[in-house]
């Protein structure tokens, strides 16, 4: 049975720091998809994440609640981004973005067209509407698990959600 | 094409997985390709690289420890990098800051850090300098010099976003020489000093003026 | 007893006792030990160091140089040679800046007047920033200053003009600090090192005396008054 945060934090606390790596284990995991969906670059999101363990390591002892550890990193994590996607909102071209055709013969090359549709429509929302449709439809969180972590109420998230739905609905074109 | 409609709460339900009553066949269609296209695009999604992990563990084992708490000083340092100092703080932060950087990354067992001794040794005459090296294929980045003892480890950088690496420092007033130690072998100039002298061993130092009112680089 | 608990007690200790921190350097063999220098090289090191004190060089930067040199992984022998040379280059800034006035120079003045030297100064020109300094403790900022105006490319006769113009005329240290960073940013914005020096001779600067060195102007825009550094590469 693997030990929960509180018990991981505790030893690390104590002078354990290799244990410190089964905290980044877990929430690279967990959390990975996530950064990697709200920066948009792999790259970046992985030089995102790993800035925010280490800003997490350094500050663990103001950790209040170290058996809640993955939402007290969630928090320096989606900072972490944010402000990753705020720099690099001056350097990305936007640019216009269009719907895909029909007319495709390769299923691989139709699905990574799609999702480079998708991932230039994302680039439009919001930082909020964005990190809620990410954790609402790519890592498939239930609004409650969202509140939780974000420390924002649900009906704000599902506000969010349904915003950014509806942009992308805007986007993308209404009709198959 | 757009058709500028929103979603309705059906669709809005469909999409959340839950129970959504009678849709349209448009809006069905609609809520369909959207669905298609987050699939395909988490589909996609390849996994943050799990060598990332070693990268983060380096990090940890070269502060030693978990920094103790100081609470006020470590939540500003841990949010802010561009919080505009006053010069009337910069005694008490510049004390903070000392005390700071004693209590946080520190030298293996048994050396003393060269950056604290000058820092707790000059009171009020410290100013922040903050450090930055673009060095992308780094695994680390170091600054050592007159001010840590020429100690290797006392002063880690943080790889940040497009692999700038940063530190920042309580430095006293006065000139300083130091380098970068990338990857704990490869000791590499300052460009954005005031100037490089010679280091006596065929090498060079970078060499930094710093004034009360704090340094103007490039 | 923890990690933690032991450096409150030395940060203790520290605070109190400023002058712990002076007997800390100890004997030139227990420092260079201590940093992990071979034990044959400390001891050639302290051999350098001990002739030296016959001439009035303190130990702590040839012990400061050693230490560097291990740090870089430089060959021992090289060590000892650029640990002798910088001996003798103390040897005679020590000799220049007491013929300048300062009876009992401390080893930080002499160390910055034997990396001015390194750096190109002469003898006189080292005697004329110490003189020019209204305490001893001008005297080392002032020939860093001076040192780095130099190897920014200003040429040590323009940067000694500049420096002991500018302590001549009593203006606060924080100024004379600065100039080093207004020659830098000068550069940045794509004037030459002979156009920097003309801006910053004295005749140049206002006859009221007002802030010029380090006045808002010469910064790059967005630079706040206040320490730090404002962005670096690749930060918007």
């Amino acid at each position: 049975m693997e030990p929960s945060d509180g018990t991981i934090v505790r030893r690390v606390l104590d002078g354990d720091v290799e244990q410190y790596r089964f905290l980044v284990e877990r929430y690279r995991a967990q959390f990975g998809r996530y950064a990697l969906a709200v920066v948009g670059d792999r790259d970046a999101a992985q030089d995102a994440m790993q800035e925010a363990f280490i800003r997490a390591f350094d500050a663990l002892a103001t950790c209040r609640k170290p058996d809640r550890f993955g939402a007290w990193f969630f928090r320096i994590l989606a900072n972490q981004c944010r402000n990753l996607v705020a720099r690099r909102r001056d350097v990305v071209d936007m640019g216009t973005v269009d719907p895909p055709g029909d007319d495709r013969a390769d299923a691989a090359t139709d699905r990574a067209e799609l999702a480079a549709t998708l991932e230039a429509a994302l680039a439009r929302l919001t930082p909020e509407q964005r990190e809620a449709f990410v954790m609402k439809h790519v890592d498939g969180r239930s609004y409650e698990e969202m509140a939780e972590l974000v420390g924002v109420g649900i009906d704000a998230l599902k506000m969010r959600v349904y915003r950014a739905r509806d942009t992308l609905r805007d986007l993308l074109g209404g009709m198959p | 094409m757009t058709d500028g409609r929103a979603f309705g709460p059906g669709a809005h339900s469909y999409l959340d997985g839950k129970p959504s009553g009678e849709l349209s066949a448009e809006e069905r269609a609609s809520a369909d390709r959207l669905a298609a296209l987050i699939r395909a695009y988490a589909d996609g999604l390849k996994p943050v690289d799990p060598a990332m992990d070693e990268a983060v563990m380096a990090a940890v084992r070269r502060r030693g420890a978990v920094p103790a708490a100081g609470d006020g000083v470590w939540r500003w340092l841990l949010t802010s990098h561009r919080v505009p100092v006053r010069p009337v703080w910069v005694a008490a932060l510049a004390a903070a800051a000392a005390l700071v950087l004693w209590l946080a990354p520190r030298a293996p067992a048994g050396a003393r850090s060269g950056a604290v001794a000058v820092a707790a040794a000059a009171g009020r005459d410290t100013v922040f300098v903050r450090f930055e090296l673009v060095a992308p294929e780094a695994r680390s980045v170091a600054v050592a010099g007159s001010f840590t003892g020429w100690r290797t480890d006392a002063l880690p950088m943080v790889r940040g976003a497009a692999g700038v690496w940063s530190v920042t420092v309580a430095l006293p007033i006065g000139e300083h020489r130091y380098e970068f130690v990338v990857d704990q072998t490869r000791w590499v100039p300052d460009p954005t000093a005031h100037a490089q002298v010679d280091d006596g061993f065929g090498g060079r130092n970078s060499v930094i003026v710093v004034g009360p009112k704090g340094l103007v680089r490039s | 007893m923890s990690g933690r608990g032991v450096r409150w007690l030395v940060l203790a200790a520290v605070l109190c006792a400023p002058a712990v921190l002076a007997a800390r350097q100890g004997s030139v063999v227990s420092r260079l030990s201590a940093r992990g220098l071979p034990a044959a090289l400390a001891r050639e090191v302290q051999r350098i160091a001990a002739d030296a004190a016959g001439q009035g060089v303190p130990p702590g930067p040839l012990a400061d140089k050693a230490i560097e040199g291990w740090a870089k992984h430089v060959p021992p022998a090289r060590i000892v040679s650029a640990v002798r040379l910088f001996a003798g280059r103390m040897a005679e800034a020590g000799a220049a800046v007491r013929s300048a006035g300062i009876q009992n120079p401390s080893g930080g003045v002499i160390a910055a007047a034997a990396e001015a030297m390194g750096g190109g100064l002469k003898a006189e020109e080292i005697r004329m920033v110490v003189r020019a300094a209204g305490a001893a403790e001008e005297a080392s900022p002032g020939l860093s200053v001076a040192a780095s105006l130099a190897a920014q490319g200003i040429g040590s006769k323009q940067a000694v003009t500049i420096v002991v113009d500018a302590m001549e005329h009593r203006r606060p240290m924080s100024q004379l600090l600065d100039l080093p960073s207004v020659a830098r940013s000068m550069h940045d914005r794509g004037m030459s090192p002979g156009e920097i020096g003309e801006r910053l001779l004295p005749h140049h600067r206002d006859a009221g005396g007002g802030e010029h060195h380090g006045d808002k102007n010469d910064r790059p825009p967005g630079v706040p008054p206040g320490p730090g550094h404002p962005s670096g590469p690749g930060h918007p």
